[in-house]
C-alpha cells in the first residue's frame, strides 16, 4: 500500500469514529495528510453539482435544430411532437457547431437561453452524450461487431451506467465517489462527508471510501427526543445505538443513525449563523434543493470544506405520455432553478469554483408513440459555471432523420460522445492530475478526444 | 428460557428489584396444547405475526397459539377481503371530499384493524411489485380508482399469478401509469410506433427480470457471463401486443372511427354526474382497428417455450395476442424464483439462501396439485419454510430492515391506536416515513430489491433494500415520527383533538412499576424475544431510574420504553 493510500484510509477510519469531533483534531489530521498528498491543491474552493433528471430527459426537444434542412429532419421524425420552428429560442453560439446547423432551446427555457447567449457565457451544451464501451457506428451496432453497454434502454441499469461512467463495471460506485476518494483529504473537516446529496441515495456519489451524506431541502434533521434536556433518555438511546452489534445490518443502521446525529448539529449550527443570500430561488422541488446547496456553499468556511460534490434530482422526465405539456413544465422548473443557482454563485463570488452539470439515464426516441416518446440512448446535456467555456455546443450534434446514420432503430440515437469523455472533462478541471485520469476513467483511452474542451484550464 | 433466567438474575442482582408476577407472563408458555407445526412459544407466534401481519398484538399471539399455524393460515385465507373502494365511496356518499388522503385512511384502517391481516400484508407486498403511484398526475385525480387497483391486489393475494397479471395489465390505472392505455399500432407515415413502456416494465419488474435465473434464483451463467432474458426485439414484440386498448364501454356510434378512439369518455354520462368515470373501474376494452395484428411478434424465448422460438404469428386479435403474451411470460422459468425472491424479501429476510428461494419457487411451479402460479400456496411456502420459522443467529446477518410504514403500523397495532370516530387521518406518512401505500416516486418502488449500501454490507455481498430510503434525514425523521406517535399522540392527552389517532396506554400502566416485567412484555410484543441481554439491561436500568409516583410517571416509563425500543438497531433489524 502506498503511503498516500495508508493515510487516506487512516483518515477514513477517524472520520467514521463517533469520538472524533473537535476541529483541532480535524486540522491535525489534515496537516498529517498535507505532507503526503498531491491532491491537496492549495486554497481554492471547488465544487461540482450533479443535476439528475430522472426518467430520461428528451433533450431532442430541449435543443432543437433551427436551420431548415436539420429542422425538417427533426420535424419528420417527431411528427405531432415537433416544436414549431418559430417557438424555439434562438442560440447564438460563438463557434459554429460541428455540422453547421443552428439551434434553439425549448421555449420553456428563456433564462438559460440568456445565459448561453451572453458574453462570458457560463453555459455550454454537450451534444449527444451517452454510455458507450467503444466508439460505435450504426453499421457496427447493427452487425454487433462492437460491444455496447449491458441493458441499454433500461432506466435502472442506464442510470447506474451513466453515473459509474464505466459501462462495463457493476460495482455501483460513481465517478463523484471516486473523485471524493481522491480528494476528501483536502478538507480540514474530516467528519462531514465531501459528498452531500439533497435527493437521497444515488450511485454518482458512492465511492469505495467516501459515502454521501444526505440532507433535506431545509437542512439536516435531528432526533428530537434525545436533546440534551433529557440526559437519561439520551444516554440510554446512545447506549443502545453504540452497543457492539452482532449483525451487519444492525451495525449499518447504527452507523447511519450515528452519522446523522453527529453531522446534524454541525450543519444546522453553520446554517443558523449564515449571512443570508439575497438571490431568490423558485419555490419548486429543484429550486429548494439548489437553494440548500447554495446555502451549504455559503457556509463552506464554517464547515471547513475545500472540495465538495453535490447531488440534486428532479423526477418526471419519463414522458411516454403527454410529453409536450409535461416536459415544458419540467424544463421550466430546470430553467428557473439553474439560473437562480448560477446567480447565487455569482453573489457568493464562487461562480468560477462551482460547476453544475446535468445527467439523465438516456435520451428519448426521435420516433413517437402517439403523444410521447420511449427510451433512447444518446442525449444532450448542460454544463454551467464560471469556469465553463460557454456559448458553445460541443461534440457532434446527431442526424435526427428517420433511419438516418445515427438512428440505431426506432429513433434511438447512437451517442457520438461517451459519458466517460463528458465526465473526464469536468474531472480534469476539478483537479484530477493527468496521471490519475485512467484510474478514475479506465475506458477513457478508447475515445479519441479525452477532453471535450468545455472547461477552462484548472 | 436460559437467557430469560440469566436476565432475571442479572437484573435482580444489579437492581435488587422485587417482582412477584412477572414470570407468569410466559414461563408457562408450554402449558398451551402445542400444535404439531407450532408455534411452540409466544416468541415463535410473535415472530410469525411480524412476518405475516402489520404487527403482532398480545391477543393475536394468544389466538395463533390456540389455533396453530395451519388453522390460522386457513382462517386467514377464508376471511372476506377488506376493500378500500367501499370505504371511500361511503365517504363520498356522506358528502366528504374524497382525495388520495381518503385512500391512505382506508389503507391504515385495514392495516391496523383488518381481520384479513395476511391478505392485506401480501397485497402490500404486491403493491411494491406491481407498482402504480398517485404521484402520477392522471392517477392522483382518481383516488377511488387507485383504491380499486389496490383492492385488485387484495383480491388476488391468494389467487393465481396468471390471473393477477392479466387483471393488472388491463387495469386502466396501470394503463395510465405505464401508458398501455390508448397505445396504438404503428403508423409508418406519421413515424408512430407502439409505446414500449408497459412492454419493458412488465418483464423487467413484474415477472422475469433482466437476467436468466436458475430455479433457485441464482444467475444462470453461460461462458462466465449472465444471460439476458430478452432484448430490444422482445420489447418491441410485446409493445405491439399491448396495443388497441381503450376505456370499457366506449360508445362506438361511428363504428370505431379515430375520433371515437381519441375522444371516447371514461363513462356514459358527463362529469360530474355519478358514473362519469365508470370505466376507471372496468378492465380496458380491445379496439381491433388500433391493435397491431398483422405483425409477427417476438416474445420471450426460453427452454420449453411453446411458441416456436418465442415468435407469435401475426393475425391475432388484441385479446388473443394478449392472452398468448401473458401465457408466454407466465411459463417463463424465471417467474417462480423472481416472485419467490420478492415475497421472501418483503415478508421475511433480505438475504435468503438459494435453497429457500428454490423451495418457494418449486411451490410456485407446482402447488402439489399440478397448478402453476398458486399465490396462496406460494405465500404459505414463504412463511412455513424452515428458514423463515427458525430464528437465525446474529452472526448469519440474516433479517431485514423494517420498512418505515411497518414500524408505525406495529406501534399502532400493539397499542390499539384509534381516533374517536375510528378514522385514520394519516394522510402524509410519506413526509416523515419516506413511504406511503401506492405513493412510490417511480415504478421502481421505494427501493430496489438488490440495493446494497456502500460500506460493510456491500463488501459482505449483502443486499438491504430498505436502506435505500434510510438516509441521514429519514433515519431521524422516522425516529421523530415515532416520537410524536408515542410521547404525544396518546389517549388522554388533553392537547390532542378527537380526530387524532392516539395510542391507548391504559392497559400498559399496570406494568410500568415493574421495569423488568415491562421490558419483558415489550421484548415479546416488539421483538419476538430477540432482545439481547445487554439491551434488556439498559432498558430496565433506564426505566428503573425514572419516577414512579403517579400515573403520569408510569405513562412516561411506558413511552420511554416503547420509543427506545422502536428506534434501536436491534429492533430496526427484524430477525
Amino acid at each position: 500500500m502506498k503511503r498516500r493510500d495508508f493515510i487516506r484510509r487512516a483518515l477514513c477510519a477517524s472520520a467514521s469514529s463517533a469520538l472524533f469531533t473537535g476541529f483541532a483534531g480535524k486540522l491535525a489530521l489534515a496537516h498529517a495528510a498535507a505532507g503526503s498528498g498531491r491532491q491537496l491543491l492549495g486554497n481554492s474552493y471547488r465544487a461540482l453539482v450533479c443535476v439528475y433528471l430522472y426518467g430520461g430527459n428528451d433533450a431532442f426537444n430541449m435543443l432543437v435544430p433551427r436551420s431548415t434542412a436539420e429542422y425538417n429532419q427533426y420535424a419528420a421524425a417527431r411528427g405531432t411532437l415537433a416544436l414549431p420552428a418559430a417557438s424555439l429560442l434562438p442560440l447564438n453560439p460563438a463557434v459554429v457547431p460541428i455540422g453547421g446547423a443552428s439551434f434553439g432551446l425549448n421555449p420553456a427555457m428563456p433564462l438559460l437561453r440568456d445565459l448561453f447567449n451572453q458574453a462570458q457565457s457560463p453555459l455550454a451544451i454537450a451534444a449527444n452524450v451517452g454510455p458507450l464501451l467503444y466508439p460505435i457506428s450504426k453499421a457496427e451496432y447493427e452487425a454487433g461487431s462492437v460491444p455496447v453497454p449491458k441493458q441499454l434502454f433500461s432506466h435502472s441499469d442506464q442510470s447506474v451506467t451513466w453515473l459509474q461512467t464505466r459501462a462495463d463495471a457493476s460495482d455501483r460506485r460513481g465517478w463523484g465517489g471516486r473523485l471524493a476518494d481522491m480528494f476528501h483529504a483536502s478538507n480540514a473537516n474530516q467528519q462531514l462527508s465531501m459528498n452531500i446529496s439533497i435527493d437521497g441515495e444515488n450511485v454518482f456519489q458512492a465511492g469505495d471510501e467516501v459515502f454521501p451524506y444526505f440532507v433535506g431541502e431545509n437542512g439536516a434533521e435531528g432526533v428530537d427526543a434525545v436533546q440534551p434536556w433529557n440526559a437519561d433518555r439520551r444516554a440510554a438511546f446512545l447506549a443502545l445505538r453504540d452497543a457492539l452489534h452482532g449483525n451487519a445490518l444492525q451495525r449499518q443502521y447504527a452507523s447511519v443513525m450515528r452519522r446523522s446525529m453527529n453531522n446534524e448539529a454541525m450543519i444546522n449550527d453553520a446554517l443558523d449563523a449564515e449571512t443570508a443570500l439575497a438571490t431568490p430561488f423558485p419555490d419548486t422541488r429543484l429550486g429548494r434543493q439548489l437553494r440548500m446547496i447554495a446555502r451549504l456553499i455559503n457556509v463552506r468556511g464554517t464547515l471547513q470544506m475545500q472540495r465538495q460534490i453535490f447531488y440534486v434530482g428532479l423526477g418526471g422526465f419519463d414522458t411516454h405520455d403527454n410529453q409536450l405539456g409535461t416536459q415544458a413544465e419540467q424544463l421550466a422548473e430546470l430553467d428557473a432553478a439553474l439560473a437562480a443557482f448560477h446567480a447565487a454563485t455569482v453573489e457568493m463570488s464562487v461562480a468560477n469554483a462551482v460547476t453544475t452539470f446535468t445527467a439523465s439515464e438516456f435520451g428519448r426516441t426521435t420516433s413517437v408513440n402517439g403523444d410521447g416518446t420511449d427510451h433512447g440512448w444518446g442525449s444532450h446535456h448542460l454544463i454551467m459555471g464560471g469556469a465553463v467555456n460557454g456559448r458553445r455546443i460541443y461534440g457532434i450534434p446527431p442526424n435526427l432523420s428517420v433511419e438516418g446514420p445515427d438512428d440505431a432503430g426506432w429513433g434511438q440515437i447512437i451517442p457520438t460522445t461517451s459519458v466517460d469523455q463528458y465526465a473526464a472533462t469536468i474531472a480534469r478541471w476539478y483537479g484530477v492530475p493527468p496521471g490519475d485520469m485512467s484510474t478514475v476513467f479506465p475506458n477513457l483511452g478508447r475515445f479519441a478526444t479525452p477532453d471535450l474542451g468545455f472547461m477552462a484550464s484548472s | 428460557m436460559k437467557i430469560l433466567f440469566a436476565r432475571l438474575s442479572l437484573a435482580a442482582t444489579l437492581l435488587a428489584f422485587s417482582s412477584t408476577t412477572w414470570a407468569g407472563d410466559h414461563v408457562f408458555d408450554s402449558s398451551f396444547d402445542d400444535h404439531a407445526e407450532g408455534p411452540w412459544s409466544d416468541a415463535d407466534a410473535a415472530r410469525f405475526l411480524t412476518q405475516a401481519t402489520f404487527g403482532p398484538t398480545l391477543d393475536e399471539i394468544a389466538r395463533l397459539r390456540r389455533m396453530g399455524y395451519n388453522a390460522w393460515l386457513a382462517d386467514q385465507a377464508a376471511l372476506p377481503a377488506s376493500h378500500e373502494r367501499p370505504y371511500m365511496e361511503s365517504q363520498e356518499a356522506a358528502g366528504l371530499d374524497v382525495y388520495q388522503n381518503s385512500r391512505q385512511e382506508a389503507w391504515w384502517l385495514h392495516a391496523i384493524n383488518g381481520p384479513d391481516q395476511l391478505r392485506q400484508r401480501v397485497a402490500f407486498a404486491f403493491s411494491e411489485l406491481f407498482v402504480v403511484s398517485d404521484q402520477n398526475g392522471d392517477i392522483e385525480g382518481q383516488p377511488i380508482a387507485t383504491a380499486a387497483y389496490y383492492d385488485l391486489l387484495v383480491d388476488n393475494a391468494f389467487g393465481n399469478y396468471r390471473s393477477l397479471l392479466e387483471q393488472v395489465t388491463l387495469s386502466p390505472v396501470m394503463g395510465h401509469y405505464l401508458s398501455m392505455f390508448k397505445n396504438r399500432k404503428p403508423d409508418a407515415l406519421e413515424n408512430i410506433r407502439p409505446d414500449e413502456n408497459y412492454a419493458r416494465e412488465i418483464m423487467q419488474l413484474f415477472s422475469v427480470g433482466l437476467l436468466r435465473l436458475n430455479a433457485d434464483g441464482t444467475l444462470l451463467m453461460s461462458a462466465g457471463q449472465p444471460v439476458p432474458t430478452y432484448n430490444q426485439d422482445t420489447i418491441r414484440g410485446f409493445a405491439h401486443v399491448f396495443t388497441g386498448w381503450n376505456w370499457a364501454n366506449c360508445l362506438v356510434d361511428g363504428g370505431g372511427q379515430w375520433w371515437e378512439w381519441e375522444w371516447c369518455p371514461p363513462g356514459p354520462v358527463d362529469w360530474p354526474e355519478p358514473g362519469w368515470n365508470a370505466s376507471w373501474f372496468l378492465p380496458m376494452q380491445a379496439w381491433e382497428s388500433y391493435h397491431a395484428s398483422a405483425e409477427a411478434k417476438q416474445l420471450l424465448d426460453y427452454p420449453g417455450v411453446i411458441l416456436p422460438a418465442g415468435m407469435l404469428a401475426g393475425g391475432g386479435s388484441a385479446a388473443s395476442d394478449l392472452a398468448a403474451a401473458l401465457d408466454n411470460i407466465f411459463q417463463h422459468p424465471n417467474v417462480g424464483p423472481f416472485i419467490a425472491r420478492h415475497l421472501i424479501k418483503r415478508l421475511v429476510t433480505s438475504n435468503p439462501s438459494p435453497a429457500y428461494i428454490g423451495r418457494v419457487a418449486a411451490t410456485f411451479a407446482n402447488n402439489g396439485l399440478g397448478v402453476r402460479g398458486d399465490l396462496g400456496a406460494t405465500v404459505r411456502a414463504v412463511l412455513m419454510d424452515a428458514e423463515a420459522r427458525q430464528l437465525p443467529s446474529l452472526a448469519s446477518n440474516a433479517g431485514k430492515l423494517r420498512e418505515p410504514l411497518l414500524r408505525q403500523s406495529h406501534l399502532w397495532r400493539a397499542m390499539h391506536a384509534a381516533s374517536n370516530d375510528g378514522r385514520y387521518r394519516e394522510w402524509y406518512a410519506d413526509y416523515y416515513l419516506g413511504q406511503a401505500a401506492l405513493r412510490s416516486p417511480t415504478v421502481f418502488n421505494f427501493f430496489l430489491p438488490d440495493y446494497s449500501p456502500p460500506g460493510e454490507l456491500s463488501s459482505l455481498g449483502l443486499s438491504a433494500p430498505e436502506f435505500q430510503i434510510t438516509t441521514d434525514t429519514t433515519v431521524a425523521s422516522v425516529a421523530n415520527a415515532l416520537d410524536s406517535k408515542t410521547f404525544w399522540a396518546w389517549r388522554g392527552n388533553p392537547w390532542m383533538d378527537p380526530e387524532d389517532v392516539v395510542i391507548d396506554l391504559d392497559a400498559e400502566l399496570a406494568f410500568a412499576s415493574d421495569a423488568v416485567r415491562l421490558i419483558d412484555r415489550y421484548d415479546l410484543l416488539f421483538m419476538s424475544r430477540t432482545m439481547s441481554s445487554s439491551m434488556f439491561d439498559i432498558l430496565v436500568s433506564h426505566v428503573q431510574g425514572m419516577d414512579n409516583a403517579d400515573a403520569d410517571d408510569r405513562r412516561q416509563r411506558v413511552q420511554d420504553a416503547i420509543w427506545l425500543i422502536q428506534t434501536s438497531p436491534e429492533y430496526a433489524i427484524e430477525r
